[in-house]
């Protein structure tokens, strides 16, 4: 037999009712969201409907974004500058960012076949940071050994080639904009919803109520007796 | 399927490139340049050295204040310049040699609000390298310059005043005359603002209060402490860096004013906190440990603290867990920190053995890092500063003892030194096993390091050497003694260096010590070491140095007539001519020193050289005339209980005199 509280819906809905949360809060929160993902005409319109100041100038939202876009696309060269007129200490001061957009430039004169030029990259750019930085070698193994391959994308390290990849260099460039503006590189709204899924299953332990289970609704379940 | 790259102009040549900016081109031609040229270099040192060889600077930084410059030419040039100075040392000498400081420093009050972004941004990069020339606070122009950069509100700007602080600000004088203008509440002010400005004045703010009590308490008092409580906040906030450079600010603070600081809570906080940071990822992971060395050196009881919020089991887990990644520097600072922690007590030597601290030390000693290998011999020195330790043989090892001597040839002078330093210790054998030392040719390497030109290294070996001739047997002495020979030996009891000359008489006390035979050796070679230990003794060098002296004579005066005697030529040389003793023996103001110890091994000298027959007038009337006996008769009531009661035979020795 359970030793487990029960608390039933109106009770439980009574309870979260008593509990205020200012709703400057909650907009500040999605305003948040918004700027740090990059949403700027969401982040925009929020602001104005809501009166919401965002905490960042929403202009080099537009900056950011034109940034990751490049990379997205595979234009590295240009996010790189634009990365430097944006600040030019970010990629000063963030050697493993700098090397990966490298890399990834790489990557990209590879997926166009441009097999004489990147073997000319990859000795006169990619191979002086190996010497600068022991700790990129082996990234730079991998992906020069894409070059030995006819079937590139079937081969041993052909998820270089993916999508994800360039996602993973661009949200990289993103988190380094955002830190070089002192803001932070996460949303606060994701930490917030990991925090209630802890404190859900802590709970459960403890009582049984009415769970959210979906959080895209936020909808409360019936508790399984 | 993922979108096409357009074609991208590949970069030109370094060598091109660096010829446009000087061949009289503008416009477009020479922008697109000096954009180039910041692109190609920025993040990348290999192509900075490119361009410094290629003498770039001086003609980027002649861009700065040429007359025909337009805003856009200026601000690329400002952007490229400070990369230049960005982590390359010889690009921030260039940087400084062409005269960037002031150029930089006139465009502050440039029209162009981007010109000033840029050149405020590149003056900070500068000032945050130690090159940057030091800023004279005390010129009122310059103070009020550094106060109209304090009240700007671009975030660039009062960044750059806050490194000039950091970087600048030393002397007392000068930390003063900030106090007084104010600098310190504007600081305080702009802790309120971005993390990077926030950073820049927690370090400028170290700066001013450091070793001084005034401007500490000055920063306490600011606001009835709020600026106090929001440093209080700071090390705890979101961000590691400004955590980290919070709690310098703290221990700053502390150090200078240390009365406000009776509790131990913000101490105790202040390891929690600098433990945690060890665990960060980059610079803030590898400096915390040093900072957390820092904040409990020397410190009994913040050792204390440490071990009871499990200092040593976090610090032993991360390195067991990353001990083959972790950069050497942080791996440097968590055995520091270690070391320090088993510096004094007993009790934390112990949970570091539990912890097997040592097995894992021991495999550092062949780090490839100098700074590793030091900071590994420094734990296990203060791991077996430990009688209890000692006694059970745990260091005398061959895995720990090996390893050390192979040190003991390393190419760093620090790390031979740390070594010799870790041998002490361990040579102490006060088990019934023989040392390992003897065996693996330890002693011979320590030998020849006797003979070394660095006076420490010297003073190590020879002391490394007195311990491993403690208590040993007869044969293993005199295996020493050989390996060492008596000329090096008289040569280091007249070393320069006093505390050599103190370790080899002390080396040559215990081997003497118990003797037999052994004097054989010392009376070796016309008898040089006596000559040299009687030389030193007269000409009375430091007391330590006396005291192994007199205890070295007081060895061997314990055995026959003929040692006896040559211990009385020592203390009381006969002049050639006259055929009478001088009659101011240095014993007679070694028995009236200050020093407990030198009085009482003179004393033991004296006892040995009249037992067992202190009828022997000869001996007695010679010590009789150099007015000894009288000295020894005004110590009836010695303060000291042993030179007092102790040697008994003396009451005889005096009333028959």
């Amino acid at each position: 037999m359970s030793t487990r509280k029960m608390i039933i819906r109106d009770e439980w809905e009574r309870k979260l009712k008593e509990v205020k949360i200012r709703k400057e809060d909650m907009n500040r929160l999605i305003m948040n969201f918004l700027v740090t993902e990059g949403y700027v005409d969401a982040a925009d319109k929020f602001r104005l409907e809501s009166g919401t100041q965002p905490d960042i100038d929403l202009a080099t939202i537009t900056d950011r974004m034109a940034v990751k876009m490049a990379v997205q696309s595979g234009n590295v060269q240009d996010a790189i500058e634009k990365i430097n007129d944006l600040n030019p200490e970010i990629l000063d001061t963030n050697p493993e960012l700098y090397f990966h957009l490298q890399q990834q430039k790489l990557i990209e004169l590879i997926r166009m076949g441009k097999i004489e030029e990147a073997l000319e990259f990859a000795q006169e750019e990619l191979a002086p940071r190996g010497e600068e930085n022991p700790g990129f070698l082996e990234e730079i193994e991998k992906t020069v050994a894409l070059l030995a391959f006819e079937d590139v994308k079937n081969s041993p390290y052909g998820e270089l080639l993916d999508m994800s990849q360039r996602v993973k260099t661009a949200s990289e460039v993103n988190a380094a904009i955002l830190t070089s503006q002192s803001h932070e590189k996460d949303p606060k709204l994701p930490s917030l919803l990991k925090m209630l899924i802890w404190a859900q299953n802590r709970l459960d332990e403890k009582a049984i109520y009415p769970r959210i289970n979906d959080l895209s609704t936020a909808k409360l379940e019936e508790p399984a007796v | 399927m993922p979108a096409t790259a357009a074609a991208e102009a590949p970069p030109s040549a370094p060598e091109k490139l660096a010829a446009r900016l000087s061949s009289g081109e503008a416009g477009e031609s020479l922008l697109t340049a000096l954009r180039e040229i910041k692109n190609q270099i920025i993040g990348n040192r290999t192509k900075k050295l490119v361009y410094l060889r290629l003498h770039a600077v001086p003609r980027i930084v002649a861009l700065l204040s040429a007359p025909s410059s337009p805003p856009p030419v200026i601000v690329q040039a400002a952007a490229a310049v400070g990369s230049f100075a960005c982590g390359v040392e010889e690009g921030v000498r260039a940087v400084l040699d062409a005269g960037a400081v002031p150029h930089l420093t006139m465009l502050l009050s440039h029209p162009d609000a981007k010109v000033i972004d840029s050149a405020a941004r590149t003056l900070r990069i500068i000032f945050q390298s130690k090159m940057a020339p030091k800023y004279d606070f005390l010129l009122e122009e310059n103070k009020a310059f550094l106060l109209s950069l304090l009240n700007s509100t671009n975030e660039n700007i009062t960044e750059f005043a806050a490194s000039i602080i950091a970087h600048s600000c030393e002397k007392p004088t000068e930390q003063t005359s900030l106090c007084d203008a104010g600098v310190m509440q504007k600081l305080v002010y702009l802790l309120g603002g971005s993390t990077n400005q926030r950073d820049t004045c927690l370090d400028a703010i170290s700066a001013i209060v450091r070793t001084n009590s005034d401007a500490a308490a000055k920063f306490i008092s600011i606001g009835n402490g709020k600026a106090f409580n929001s440093l209080m906040g700071l090390i705890q906030d979101r961000y590691p860096r400004t955590r980290l450079l919070a709690c310098v600010c703290l221990i700053t603070v502390e150090r200078a004013f240390p009365v406000y600081f009776q509790e131990m809570q913000i101490k105790s906080k202040l390891i929690v906190i600098l433990l945690d940071l060890i665990e960060e990822a980059g610079r803030v992971g590898d400096d915390a440990p040093f900072v957390l060395k820092g904040l409990i050196e020397e410190s009994e009881e913040l050792h204390r603290q440490a071990l009871s919020v499990t200092a040593a089991e976090r610090l032993c887990g991360y390195m067991r867990k990353g001990k083959a990644v972790l950069e050497a520097r942080r791996l440097e600072g968590i055995l520091l920190v270690l070391g320090e922690l088993s510096s004094k007590l007993e009790q934390s030597r112990a949970k570091l053995i539990e912890l097997q601290v040592p097995t894992l030390v021991i495999d550092l000693l062949k780090h490839d890092c100098a700074q590793v290998r030091t900071a590994a011999c420094c734990v296990i020195k203060n791991i077996s500063r430990s009688l209890k330790n000692l006694c059970a043989g745990r260091f005398g090892t061959e895995s720990t003892v090996m390893p050390l001597v192979q040190l003991l040839c390393d190419s760093s002078t620090s790390v031979q030194t740390s070594a010799l330093d870790a041998i002490c210790n361990v040579a102490v054998n006060l088990t019934t096993k023989k040392s390992v030392l003897l065996q693996c040719g330890g002693v011979s390497t320590l030998s020849q390091l006797a003979r070394s030109m660095h006076s420490e290294v010297r003073l190590k070996s020879v002391r490394a050497l007195r311990n491993l001739m403690f208590l040993l047997d007869r044969k293993d002495k005199d295996f020493i003694f050989t390996e060492l020979t008596a000329s090096t030996l008289t040569t280091l009891i007249s070393d320069p260096d006093p505390l050599v000359q103190e370790q080899a008489l002390a080396l040559a006390g215990n081997f003497v010590d118990g003797c037999g035979d052994s004097t054989k050796y010392i009376f070796s070679e016309d008898i040089s070491i006596l000559n040299a230990v009687s030389r030193q003794l007269k000409s009375a060098g430091s007391p330590g140095m006396c005291i192994q002296g007199m205890s070295f004579l007081a060895n061997i005066a314990a055995e026959n007539d003929l040692h006896k005697d040559a211990v009385m030529d020592c203390i009381l040389p006969v002049s050639p001519d006259l055929n009478i003793s001088t009659p101011n023996s240095f014993l007679v103001n070694f028995l009236q020193s200050k020093e407990r110890l030198l009085r009482l091994s003179s004393l033991w000298c004296l006892v040995n050289l009249v037992y067992p027959n202190h009828k022997n007038s000869l001996r007695v009337s010679a010590l009789h005339s150099a007015g000894i006996i009288s000295q020894l008769k005004t110590m009836v009531n010695d303060p000291c209980l042993d030179c007092k009661v102790d040697p008994f035979p003396l009451k005889e020795f005096t009333l028959r005199s």
